[in-house]
C-alpha cells in the first residue's frame, strides 16, 4: 500500500498530507459489513443442476516453487472436470497479504470461492463468519476421511468438527550438522533431545570453546519455535484448553516453558554458545547451510535447501525430532502450513459444490503425493506415502522419514492441536517482541509478561467484537 | 470596446482558467481530499474484526495512543531516522558534487556513476542492503573478518539497527540529491564567479563564500523534500528490519502499517488516529522550515 517505488515518492512531495489516509482508506471504503451466516453445504447435485462451466475462483499464498506445482494439480483437476468446472487460481501474496485482502473482499462483498488461509488465522476465520465448514460437506456425502492424518484435521478442528480442508502442511524438527559433530567429538547418530542437551553439545561445538562452528546453536527469533517448545513440553499456549475448550482470554508464554526455554536460550546467546541471528528467518537459514552453525531449528520446508547447501558445501545434514524442553517430556509439536476455506456467503450452491469438489481433489492421496515431492511439504493423506512418487522421494530424502515418525509419534492433545486465538498473529508477533528483549539483555521473566500483557487488551477488544 | 464585453470575456476568462483546473482538483479530490476526510472520520470510530467502522468513538483512538508508552519511542524512532538520513544525505551528495566540479578526466562518467542510486527502487537496494548486512554471509562482514573484526549485527543489534537502516537510505537518497545539488551548480552565474576570482577568492573561501549561498534554494529545496520523504519511508524498513529489533526501527508510517494491514490486525482507527499525527507532524515542520530556513534561502 505504501508503494515503495522511488517514482511514486517523488509525486507524493507534492502532497504528502492525504498520503497515508489514502491506502487506510483503500482498505476502508469498500463498504458496509456483509454479515450473514454462512450456511451448511448445498444438497448433493448441485452441480449438476447448473449449466455450462462452473468457475471456481481460488485465492492462494504460495509463490515460486510452490506455485507451480500447484498451477499443475489446478490444471490436472480442470483437465478432469472439462467443460464442467473450471478452476482459476490466482496469487494473493503471501499469508499475511493474502488474510488483509479476504478482509477487504468481504467488505466488497467478492470473496473468492476457496482460499488458503495460514494456520493462525483458522480463528479469524471462524469468526468472520463467511466459510461453509468443511464437515458439513463432508457429512453430507459420508465421506471416509480417515485417510487424513489425525494429527493435521486436529489444528483445524473444533469440537471434532473440521472447519478448513488441512492442504500444505509444515512441521519443524532440529537440523544438525553431522559433520561438525564429528569434529567436536560428538556422536552424529545421537543429537541432543532437550535443551540441557544441546547446551552440552553446543559447548564442545562452539568456536568460543574451541569447537569447529562459529555457534554450536542457532535459531531464528521465530515465534512458531516457541510455540512448538510448549507443546512439545505439554503445556498450552493460551487459556481455555488452547481455546479448544472456549475462547481464549490470555496467552501463556508468560510462564512455564516458555521462560524456560527463553531463560536458556539468552544464556546461550550470553555465554556465546548460540547466534542471535533476528527474526529474520533466511538470516538463521544462510548461517546454518554456511556451517556457522551446527544445530538449528526449523520446518520441514527447508529440508530440501538444506540438503542442497550440505551437498554444495561437502557435509552431512542430520535431522532429529523437535527437541523437548526438559528431559522426560513426551509431547510432540504442532502443524504448521495453511488449509483451504469454501466460501459460503454470496456465493451460488453450484460455485460451493465445484469448490468442494476441488477441495477433495487436492486432499486425495494421489494430489497430495504430487504435492508434498513438488514441494517438501508434509503429505497430509497416509495413503501419499504409499504412491510410487512418494516412496521414491523418501528413498532419496531418508530425513524426511523422521518427520514422519514425529508425526505419528505425536500423541493428539490439545497442547499438539495448538492455540485457537482470533489474534494469534499479533501474539505470535508479541511472543517474539519478547524474545527479541531478552536474547537482548532483558530479563526473560519481565520481557515475555510485558509482551504477554500487551496482548490482553487486544484479546479483549476482539472477544468483545465477535461475540 | 463597451464594458459589458469586457465583464463577459473576463468571465469567459476564469471560466476557462477553472477548466483547465478541473482535472487537477478532480485528481487531488478523488485521491487526495476524500481520503483525507474519511481518514480524519476512521479516527474516531472502532474497527471490527474484518475491518469495518464499528461506531462512533470519539477520541478514544487518540488517548490510547498518546497514552501508549511505545507510541513515544515511534515518534522518537521516526525524529531519529530523519535526521539521520536527512543531512548526510544532503552533506555528502554536496561534497560530491562540488568534487564533481573539477576538470576532472572522465566526470562524466563519475557523474553517472554516483547519481546511479536514483536508478534503483527502494525494494531493490533494501533487498541489496539486506544482503550485504547479513551477519552470517554478508559482504560486510565478510570485508570485516579480513582485519580481524568479529561479527556485527548490523540489523539485530538494537542500538545499531537504525543507523545501518539509516545508512542504506541516504544511499538511496543520494543519487537524487547529487543530481538536484548538480544542476544547481552547473547554474551558477559565471560573471558572479569570476568577478569573485578577480577579488582574489579560491579554494574553500569561494565555495563558502559564493557557491554555498547561491546554491541555497536547492538545498532548502532537497530538506523540505528531504524530510517530508523520510518521515513517509517505509520499504526500507519493511524489508531490512521489520521494525525490530524491540521497535528501534518501527517509524510512524511503519507503527501505521503495522496497526493496519500486518499481522491480520485491521485496527484502521487506531492507525488512522496515527496517520492524523503524522499529518500534523509533517505540516508542521514543513511550517518550519518555510519560515525559518527559507529567510536564509537566496534567491536569484
Amino acid at each position: 500500500m505504501f508503494s515503495s517505488s522511488r517514482g511514486t515518492n517523488r509525486l507524493r512531495y507534492a502532497v504528502p498530507a492525504g498520503v497515508a489516509s489514502l491506502s487506510l482508506l483503500l482498505a476502508a471504503c469498500g463498504g458496509d459489513s456483509s454479515g450473514g451466516e454462512a450456511s451448511g453445504a448445498p444438497a448433493a447435485g448441485a452441480l449438476d443442476k447448473a449449466s455450462g462451466v462452473t468457475t471456481v475462483s481460488f485465492w492462494h499464498a504460495m509463490d515460486g516453487k510452490n506455485a507451480e506445482v500447484l498451477t499443475k494439480l489446478v490444471s490436472d483437476f480442470n483437465a478432469a472436470h472439462q467443460g464442467k468446472i473450471e478452476v482459476k487460481a490466482t496469487y494473493a501474496g503471501k499469508y499475511d497479504d493474502a488474510i488483509t485482502k479476504y478482509k477487504a473482499a468481504i467488505q466488497s462483498k467478492s470473496t473468492p470461492d476457496v482460499i488458503q488461509i495460514y494456520d493462525i488465522g483458522t480463528q479469524f476465520m471462524i469468526d468472520a463468519k463467511q466459510t461453509v465448514p468443511m464437515q458439513s460437506f463432508i457429512d453430507r456425502d459420508k465421506l471416509n476421511v480417515g485417510d487424513l492424518q489425525p494429527n493435521i484435521t486436529g489444528y483445524y478442528s473444533v469440537d471434532k468438527k473440521l472447519n478448513s480442508m488441512p492442504f500444505n502442511t509444515s512441521m519443524p524438527v532440529m537440523y544438525y550438522n553431522k559433520t561438525l559433530f564429528k569434529k567436536a567429538g560428538l556422536d552424529p547418530e545421537k543429537p541432543p533431545t532437550n535443551l540441557d542437551e544441546i547446551r552440552t553439545a553446543a559447548e564442545k561445538l562452539s568456536k568460543k570453546k574451541g569447537g569447529p562452528a562459529d555457534y554450536g546453536f542457532g535459531a531464528a527469533i521465530y515465534g512458531w519455535l516457541l510455540e512448538q517448545f510448549i507443546a512439545t513440553s505439554g503445556s498450552e499456549y493460551c487459556d481455555q484448553g488452547n481455546g479448544r475448550d472456549g475462547k481464549a482470554t490470555k496467552v501463556q508464554f508468560d510462564q512455564g516453558a516458555a521462560i524456560d526455554v527463553v531463560t536458556w536460550w539468552q544464556k546461550m546467546v550470553k555465554d556465546g554458545l548460540a547466534a542471535n541471528t533476528g527474526r529474520d528467518t533466511k538470516a538463521a537459514q544462510a548461517a546454518f547451510k554456511s556451517g556457522q552453525l551446527a544445530i538449528n531449528l526449523e520446518s520441514t520446508g527447508q529440508l530440501g535447501g538444506y540438503s542442497e547447501a550440505a551437498k554444495q558445501g561437502g557435509w552431512e545434514l542430520g535431522a532429529a525430532n523437535y527437541p523437548h524442553v526438559k528431559a522426560g517430556e513426551t509431547g510432540g509439536p504442532i502443524i504448521g502450513g495453511a488449509s483451504l476455506w469454501i466460501n459460503g456467503v454470496g456465493h451460488k450452491d453450484a460455485n460451493k459444490e465445484a469448490a468442494w469438489q476441488f477441495v477433495k481433489f487436492l486432499s486425495e492421496p494421489k494430489s497430495q503425493a504430487t504435492w508434498h515431492t513438488g514441494t517438501g511439504y508434509f503429505p497430509n493423506s497416509k495413503g501419499a506415502l504409499n504412491e510410487p512418487v512418494d516412496v521414491e522421494y523418501r528413498k532419496n530424502n531418508p530425513l524426511f522419514d523422521v518427520a514422519v515418525k514425529q508425526l505419528e509419534g505425536t500423541e493428539l492433545t490439545k497442547a499438539t492441536q495448538g492455540c485457537l486465538l482470533g489474534v494469534m498473529p499479533q501474539a505470535r508477533k508479541a511472543s517474539e517482541d519478547g524474545i527479541e528483549a531478552a536474547l537482548n539483555g532483558g530479563d526473560p521473566q519481565q520481557s515475555m509478561t510485558k509482551a504477554a500483557q500487551g496482548l490482553e487488551a487486544q484479546i479483549k477488544s476482539y472477544n468483545d467484537s465477535v461475540k | 470596446m463597451s464594458a459589458t464585453t469586457v465583464g463577459a470575456e473576463r468571465r469567459r476568462g476564469s471560466l476557462m482558467a477553472f477548466a483547465y483546473l478541473v482535472p487537477a482538483l478532480v485528481v487531488f479530490a478523488v485521491f487526495i481530499f476524500w481520503p483525507l476526510g474519511k481518514s480524519v472520520l476512521l479516527s474516531v470510530q472502532g474497527t471490527d474484526i474484518i475491518g469495518n467502522p464499528s461506531g462512533f468513538v470519539g477520541f478514544v483512538n487518540y488517548t490510547k495512543l498518546f497514552s501508549d508508552p511505545d507510541f513515544l519511542q515511534v515518534l522518537w524512532v521516526t525524529f531519529a531516522f530523519t535526521v539521520l538520513t536527512v543531512f548526510p544525505s544532503i552533506a555528502i551528495a554536496l561534497v560530491i558534487a562540488l568534487l564533481l566540479q573539477s576538470r576532472i578526466r572522465a566526470v562524466r562518467f563519475f557523474r553517472t556513476a554516483f547519481a546511479l542510486p536514483f536508478a534503483f527502487s527502494v525494494a531493490t537496494a533494501s533487498v541489496i542492503f539486506g544482503v550485504l548486512y547479513n551477519p552470517a554471509s554478508g559482504v560486510l562482514n565478510g570485508l570485516l573478518s579480513y582485519i580481524g573484526v568479529d561479527k556485527v549485527q548490523w540489523l539485530t543489534d538494537p542500538d545499531l539497527a537504525i543507523w545501518s537502516v539509516a545508512a542504506a537510505t541516504v544511499w538511496m537518497q543520494l543519487g537524487y540529491n547529487l543530481l538536484v545539488i548538480s544542476a544547481g551548480l552547473g547554474a551558477l552565474p559565471e560573471d558572479v564567479l569570476e568577478a569573485a576570482r578577480l577579488d582574489g577568492a579560491s579554494g574553500l573561501r569561494l565555495q563558502r563564500s559564493i557557491v554555498m549561498p547561491l546554491i541555497t534554494p536547492q538545498l532548502f529545496f532537497l530538506v523540505v523534500v528531504g524530510t517530508i520523504h523520510a518521515l513517509q519511508s517505509f520499504g526500507q524498513i519493511k524489508i531490512l528490519t521489520v521494525g525490530g529489533p524491540q521497535g528501534t526501527t518501527t517509524t510512524l508510517v511503519y507503527s501505521i502499517y503495522e496497526q493496519a494491514f500486518a499481522n491480520n490486525n485491521s485496527n484502521y482507527g487506531y492507525a488512522s488516529a496515527q496517520a492524523m499525527v503524522l499529518l500534523l507532524i509533517v505540516l508542521a515542520i514543513t511550517a518550519v522550515q518555510f519560515g525559518v530556513l527559507e529567510r536564509k534561502v537566496f534567491y536569484r
